[in-house]
């Protein structure tokens, strides 16, 4: 590794004098790394992040170097990321792909940042900073060369989603009748195709870095790929994401205003409060299909972690909030 | 007949021993673990009290809502979801709330074991 640095960045030696695990990061390895720099365009002692796969991770996931692509374009489209540094599938290094970045200071943990009573005034600002940044996210639009590799906006399409959903619970041992209750809603209530843009496709509170007030970065980019832009709004808006305030509709932090009104002004366009619903149903259905593979690489893949088997639990928690999404009445009759 | 205390109540005593003695002695970076591991002791000593089906009640509204004595709970539950795929329900109301009941239901039974204090913060006691 301290060769590979060297070479990349001209320096005569590098020198590794830390490496530290990081937390977080279902799917993907985290390596904090500090190094010094003898001469070269990082001269000097630098902390950055190495990213690499998990033993085994969900299907969905982008490799190690196209997520290094799209954190790239992401960079130079003035996104506020860590800075992508390099990249290598040489399996003579470390065995398996993956990339460098400037590691940025801050935290990223849900239940700090949403709990917080410190940070409490400063969320609506982040929340509108975040809508913002999103914004810019979404000025990535295809065709792009340097993004070839991602899938065209077709697959990314709620139909093909929705087909992906129900593949996957046709596999699953357990019958899933609330999910295929959601899935069949979303089937009847496709909106109609808009211009595609670039989607994070996991922008939510828990991927992103505060330190303190400021916002130091937009993190995992994995799921990146074109889609529809309310996907994200969507997705970052869910319950599933709202940690310890759940009444804090924007990610757990803010109402949904201060969010939409950063992207809405950054972007020059409406919010559609329809079209959000429908990515809000189609998010917690992703989810739950996410959690119940998340478990699947526990129960199925052999991977001996407690997190990756108590998160199939957390599908329920998905299917009551689509009950509560979509038959807000019904619940008086039931309970 | 199995020896006293019971598998339910063993696991309270564990968790409490974990989280109120073993917890504070353990370095911050194992806390997580620590806690996770408490976590699914709930989980197995609610599914334990409750018994292995998690929602005796559920299967017997499906029973009815199929008048069906014979077919098991697994295979009236898949029935139910493939039903629910194709919007077998949707040409009747009443049919479509009387489903939509069972599932609110089952789901409310299932987060009373897996997730509680879920259930109490959207408003479900």
């Amino acid at each position: 590794m301290a060769r590979f640095l060297a070479q990349a960045s001209g320096a005569a030696t590098v020198e590794i004098t830390g490496l530290v695990p990081l937390r977080g990061g279902a799917v993907q390895e985290n390596w904090a790394v500090d190094a010094r720099f003898s001469g070269g365009a990082l001269a000097g002692e630098q902390r950055l992040v190495l990213r690499t796969a998990a033993p085994t991770g969900v299907p969905a996931s982008l490799g190690r170097l196209e997520e290094f692509a799209v954190l790239k374009a992401a960079f130079a489209a003035g996104v506020t990321v860590p800075e992508p540094l390099w990249a290598s599938d040489d399996p003579e290094i470390m065995g398996k792909p993956f990339f460098t970045m400037q590691r940025v200071e801050g935290t990223a943990a849900a239940h700090r940042i949403t709990r917080d009573p410190a940070l409490a005034p400063t969320l609506p600002a982040i929340a509108e900073r975040l809508g913002r940044e999103l914004a810019r996210i979404h000025t990535i639009r295809p065709p792009r060369t340097d993004l070839a590799f991602l899938a065209p906006y077709e697959k990314a399409q709620p139909a093909h989603q929705i087909a992906g959903f129900r593949a996957y619970l046709d596999s699953h041992p357990t019958p899933r009748p609330v999910l295929e209750w959601g899935i069949r809603w979303l089937e009847t209530h496709i909106p109609p195709p808009t211009d595609p843009v670039l989607c994070h496709h996991d922008f939510r509170t828990g991927n992103y870095m505060l330190d303190g007030a400021a916002l130091t970065g937009i993190l995992d980019w994995e799921f990146s790929g074109w889609g529809d832009p309310h996907e994200d709004i969507g997705w970052f808006c869910s319950k599933g994401w709202r940690f310890a305030r759940l009444d804090r509709e924007a990610g757990g932090i803010a109402d949904r205003a201060p969010f939409y009104q950063g992207y809405e002004s950054e972007s020059a366009r409406p919010v559609d409060p329809r079209r959000v619903l429908f990515w809000e149903v189609l998010a917690s259905a992703r989810w739950a299909v996410i959690a119940l593979q998340q478990s699947d690489r526990y129960m199925i893949g052999g991977e001996r972690n407690l997190d990756l088997a108590l998160t199939g639990r957390r599908a329920t928690e998905c299917e009551l909030e689509i009950l509560m999404l979509l038959d807000s009445g019904g619940v008086a009759s039931s309970a | 007949m199995r020896d006293l205390p019971t598998g339910p109540a063993l696991l309270a005593l564990a968790r409490d021993v974990l989280l109120n003695e073993l917890l504070p002695l353990l370095p911050p970076t194992a806390h997580l673990q620590a806690r996770l591991v408490a976590n699914s002791m709930a989980i197995a000593e609610r599914e334990a009290l409750s018994g292995a089906a998690p929602a005796p009640g559920i299967l017997h509204a499906l029973k009815e809502f199929y008048d069906e004595g014979g077919e098991g709970g697994e295979g009236l539950m898949r029935r139910f979801a493939r039903d629910l795929r194709i919007g077998t329900f949707e040409g009747s109301e009443l049919r479509e709330r009387h489903a939509r009941e069972i599932l609110w239901g089952l789901t409310i039974a299932k987060l009373r074991n897996a997730n509680p204090r879920f259930l109490n913060a959207n408003g479900f006691s």
